[in-house]
């Protein structure tokens, strides 16, 4: 039997393992790349001189070795309102609950007020100077969860770079295919954040069907947290998968403490799918503010952004005073398998021992 | 057709394509959810207006969807900016 573990995507990218970390967190992106997999840096969030910096930070530290990085590039924005206008769109009974629940827990100010003014419109002019820096420093992996412009793909390719395009439907998966991306995520329901409505093992193996013609590598993404989700996906035609509530208590994980240890203590049951947050529904571990707008006497939930306007002081006032009580974070349902804080190398090679071992019991070993 | 704004020099330069005008359209859009290191897709469908926006020097092409028929549950706006690679014309055929 060949080295089930050495699939397509390993040939594509140069690696030992079929494993991607997608971390916001730059240290357990060189641990998984320096220990055989692979990385994916969540930089959605960050300026562009922030992103260069990363980028010399990690090349540092993995040499000549690939790595990826994630920008939140928009499919679509609404038309502009300034936060004034926002801010007067949030209903009085809203804003009292919002109150109400931050005394009953007793939630501090938090120590410096969310930064709201840099929200809503013109995502498409910060998109493009965080774009910008990821072809003048050619990063070898580009990945995007809404889909990628042609204009993109075309430059990419032209210098040498991939693009990942991460699909929650067929339907969009065919469209990225057709488009010409590298490599497809599956991405099922059980994963963290704002996922689709299709389970992983579903989803995984329609797209792998519709990216078989092409030759294009299928990542497995949802839920998966152990070696024998890893064994499973390959059996459904999966290169590899893609994981990141794997990686969120690791050692080297920038996550507060206290958020580490709620994610060790989360059972699958915890991971909530709730929109109480943002205004769209996403997958986090459970906290009392999810607990209060589960209430009949909750108010409706705001439309977004406003109702991620009201939760803005609870979230930042949780992260910034370590309120272990009140901390949440997106997680996926996997999350029931992340039960130590260990080093991201040995979370890895824990995967694939977990791994060999289901090749083992099914394929009776290569020792026999 | 172009007009670029000096005004307060926005980071786009506006345009009218009369070709979409009154067409509809879906949009599998989707965006970073504000706050958050987070996004979502979301689905519209509507009436293109014909406006559109171009940022950067590709350009990347964006056209406003009106009169929206569909849009995601908690989505406050009337009116949505769609990429132009996210626009489906639903009255090709008719």
């Amino acid at each position: 039997m060949s080295d089930p573990l050495h699939t397509q995507l390993c040939e594509q990218l140069g690696i030992e393992y079929p494993v991607v970390a997608f971390t916001h967190c730059k240290d357990v992106a060189v641990a998984v790349i320096n220990a055989g997999g692979f990385a994916v840096l969540g930089e959605a969030m960050h300026p562009p001189e922030h992103i260069r910096a990363d980028i010399k930070w990690i090349r540092e530290r993995i040499g000549d070795k690939k790595f990826g990085m994630d920008l939140v590039l928009p499919a679509s924005v609404p038309e502009e309102k300034t936060v004034e206008e926002l801010l007067a769109m949030i209903p009085q009974e809203s804003r009292d609950y919002e109150q109400m629940i931050k005394a009953k827990y007793n939630v501090p100010e938090p120590k410096e007020a969310p930064n709201t003014h840099t929200w809503g419109g013109l995502d498409q002019k910060r998109a493009l100077a965080q774009m910008e820096v990821m072809f003048e420093e050619k990063v070898p992996v580009f990945a995007s969860g809404l889909g990628s412009p042609q204009f993109l793909l075309d430059r990419a390719h032209a210098q040498g770079m991939q693009v990942w395009g991460l699909v929650g439907t067929p339907e969009q998966a065919k469209k990225q295919i057709d488009a010409g991306v590298d490599c497809i995520i599956a991405q099922g329901f059980d994963a963290a954040g704002h996922t689709g409505q299709i389970g992983t093992l579903s989803i995984v193996p329609q797209v792998v069907d519709l990216a078989q013609e092409k030759n294009i590598p299928v990542l497995a993404a949802g839920g998966i947290t152990h070696g024998r989700h890893l064994a499973a996906v390959l059996a459904l035609g999966a290169a590899g998968v893609w994981t990141g509530t794997l990686w969120l208590a690791s050692r080297e994980s920038d996550v507060k403490q206290g958020l580490k240890e709620r994610i060790l203590e989360c059972e699958t049951k915890d991971a909530v799918f709730s929109d109480c947050v943002s205004g769209y529904t996403m997958r986090t571990t459970i906290s009392p503010w999810h607990r209060e707008w589960r209430k009949p006497e909750a108010p409706p939930v705001l439309k977004a952004p406003l109702q991620m306007m009201l939760a803005a002081d609870y979230i930042q006032a949780s992260l910034d005073h370590e309120r272990k009580d009140l901390m949440f974070e997106a997680a996926g349902q996997g999350v029931h398998y992340v039960t130590a804080m260990k080093p991201a190398r040995q979370v890895l090679s824990d995967l694939i021992e977990e791994t060999l071992d289901v090749f083992d019991r099914l394929c009776g070993g290569d020792d026999d | 057709m172009d007009d670029s704004s000096d005004n307060d020099q926005p980071p786009y330069v506006t345009g009218f394509n009369g070709d979409y005008e009154g067409r509809r359209a879906a949009c599998e859009g989707g965006a970073g959810v504000e706050g958050t290191k987070y996004a979502g897709r979301q689905y519209f469908v509507g009436t293109l207006t014909g406006h559109y926006r171009d940022f950067g020097d590709y350009p990347w092409r964006w056209y406003l969807l009106a009169q929206l028929t569909v849009k995601p549950e908690a989505y406050a706006n009337e009116a949505v900016w769609c990429e132009e690679g996210s626009i489906q014309l639903l009255d090709e055929n008719e």
